[in-house]
């Protein structure tokens, strides 16, 4: 597909969700044209706070696609976020070393979505299924963890907090999220892995044929996406909230939120930063959003589900585009 | 200790419900060719549409009804993106879900001004023998399990749909309308589950909260994996799934009748129970099983 046609596509998705979007909020009593333009207006203008929010998405977005690319469907995201968080967190915490903390993170969240990996290759194991039962455990886990064990005793509903010593300034967190994109599209556009792994995703029977197990692709693809995420989870903890909460607030929702952003970025690392910062400004915004006019912050969810699934949908849009030439000679 | 048992075996019944009813209509669907992960989704809009309807009207069979037809209509918008438009089956499933979660809590907070839960709602009936005690839709989702399985396995429309999902050009060449079968089943799978989801709200919990379906849709799916996509033994999945779910409710709460102590940060552990064991049931049976040939696959007439 040449690159005018994603572009048409992404954006016919978009224009298909803003207007579901706009015919939701006049069914439920909220101005559309006031909720957009607070939308936009406030979701875009801090460009600091707009970059430094875009860094864990970045990181879920990846994590998502590496393994989509291969042919796999990483939904997990979300626990491999958690893992990367909580145990980047506690490594910032007793050690006050930002680097080590980054490190574990990343580490930990490359373990969890290589045990789902695992599963899916020597049990035969749906990593759907693998997945969302995982995010669901480490949720629990860590709302126990947080709430019984880790928990600051100055404010009991917050673990722990990350030291001064340990924090990384927010810009510093979008600057390594972009470093690791560009060396994930590196890795997969110019090296032998990376076309191993494109291959597996095409053609499992090719890629068997070229020397290259599709198991290897699996466990290759998703080791790279958890260490993504994992890392994505351990910025957001030492760049922007610093602890983590009991009811998992600041950080539910962010692995699901890499789904939509691969998509929208069609998999690819660069297309992945830029669809970050767009859905970026539209979580910020809609914080403002429900500030202003009382709309509730979900509309991003609400918004974002309707490109997912109008970019499910290619097949339609490559009809509407014939037709469209048909009629036009 | 018998009360104690009673009282577990209630709580599986009650939860065994959309684990079944869900699963028996996604092996409806998987068995026509069409993968639907989008059933998490479906339970939260259907459990919210029967509560506002239950709420404005006062009559939770009406509440019901009309989770279950929300839930139909689903079906319908994904019959329509996966047979007719040939879309990525999954990607619709993951978005429909996000979708529903979104739609659902901007609706909460625009009809009551609550980010967290509904105003309490009347339920349909609850059958009661002493301490135990169960909802008439446990029969009704047995009764549904054994009704589809009659239906795959005897009758002659049954082996048609089946030949959908296996060998869908076989199937046109026998006659059968692929595409119609397939959508037909679609929205077949999505009205079950709809019916779960309804039951979520106005047959068990009496509102609807935030996280109310709580994965119980992809419990649901790995039920069907379970249960080898036979409704006999998604029944018996329901039933096993079920009584987790039951466990991981009622163990903190019995520890805290007993230790008079409060354990909310302890509840969090307890509640990764039916995650666990849907994992490591699915790890030990998942090799056996034999997934529909053509699943998930859109069909292309030539």
């Amino acid at each position: 597909m040449s690159r005018h046609e994603v572009i048409i596509e992404v954006s016919i998705s978009l224009l298909i969700a803003f207007a579901t979007g706009a015919l939701v909020l006049t069914i439920l009593g909220f101005n559309p044209g006031e909720v957009y333009s607070v939308l936009f207006k406030y979701g875009y203008s801090n460009l600091n706070y707009l970059l430094s929010k875009s860094a864990p998405y970045i990181m879920t977005g990846l994590a998502f696609s590496i393994p989509a690319i291969a042919g796999v469907f990483n939904i997990g995201g979300e626990s491999q976020l958690y893992v990367g968080a909580f145990l980047g967190l506690l490594t910032a915490y007793y050690t006050g070393n930002p680097i080590l903390a980054l490190i574990v993170g990343a580490l930990a969240g490359g373990a969890l979505a290589l045990f789902i990996a695992l599963l899916r290759v020597y049990r035969g194991i749906n990593e759907v299924i693998t997945a969302i039962m995982v995010n669901w455990i480490f949720y629990y886990l860590l709302a126990y963890l947080i709430a019984g064990k880790f928990y600051n005793p100055q404010y009991s509903h917050e673990s722990v907090p990350v030291p001064p010593s340990a924090r990384v300034p927010s810009l510093a967190i979008f600057v390594i999220a972009v470093a690791v994109a560009l060396a994930y599209y590196y890795l997969l556009y110019f090296t032998d892995l990376g076309y191993k792994l494109r291959v597996s995703g095409i053609s499992p029977a090719s890629a068997r044929y070229a020397g290259f197990e599709p198991a290897k692709s699996v466990l290759t693809s998703m080791l790279l996406a958890g260490i993504a995420a994992g890392l994505g989870g351990a910025l957001l903890v030492l760049g922007i909230t610093y602890s983590i909460d009991d009811t998992l607030t600041a950080i539910y929702g962010i692995g699901f939120m890499g789904i939509g952003i691969g998509l929208l970025g069609r998999n690819h690392p660069i297309g992945i930063i830029f669809s970050s910062i767009f859905m970026s400004g539209l979580v910020i915004g809609g914080q403002w959003v429900e500030l202003k006019t009382g709309a509730p912050p979900e509309l991003a969810d609400t918004l974002i589900g309707v490109i997912v699934i109008a970019l499910a949908v290619p097949y339609a849009y490559s009809m509407l585009v014939r037709k469209i030439r048909g009629e036009a000679k | 200790m018998i009360g104690d048992i009673l009282n577990i075996l209630s709580n599986t019944l009650f939860s065994m419900v959309p684990l079944t009813l869900a699963a028996v209509g996604e092996i409806i669907t998987e068995k026509a060719g069409v993968v639907n992960i989008g059933l998490e989704g479906i339970f939260i809009l259907s459990a919210f549409t029967s509560t506002v309807v239950t709420f404005y009207t006062g009559n939770p069979y009406l509440g019901l009804l009309l989770g279950l037809l929300v839930g139909a209509l689903a079906g319908v918008l994904h019959g329509v993106i996966s047979v007719y438009l040939k879309g990525d089956q999954i990607i619709a499933g993951v978005g429909f879900n996000s979708f529903a979660y979104g739609i659902s809590l901007l609706s909460l907070v625009a009809i009551w001004h609550s980010h967290g839960s509904s105003p309490r709602v009347n339920k349909i009936v609850t059958l009661s023998f002493g301490d135990f005690s169960f909802s008439p839709l446990a029969v009704v989702a047995i009764l549904v399990g054994i009704l589809a399985w009659w239906w795959l396995e005897k009758t002659p429309s049954g082996l048609k749909l089946r030949a959908c999902g296996e060998d869908p050009k076989a199937a046109e060449a026998m006659g059968v309308n692929v595409y119609r079968t397939r959508f037909y089943a679609t929205v077949i799978g999505g009205a079950l589950t709809g019916l779960g989801g309804a039951y979520l709200v106005v047959g068990w919990i009496g509102q609807f909260t935030k996280f109310i379906s709580a994965g119980r849709g992809f419990i649901a799916l790995a039920n069907v994996a379970f249960s080898n996509w036979n409704p006999l033994m998604a029944i018996v999945g329901g039933l096993i799934f079920g009584f987790f779910d039951a466990l991981s409710i009622y163990i903190p709460i019995k520890i805290q009748g007993m230790t008079g102590r409060v354990i909310t940060a302890e509840s969090n552990l307890f509640r990764t129970i039916p995650y666990v064991a849907t994992l490591v049931i699915v790890a030990i049976i998942m090799k056996k099983v034999k997934t529909p040939r053509a699943l998930g696959k859109p069909y292309i007439k030539e």
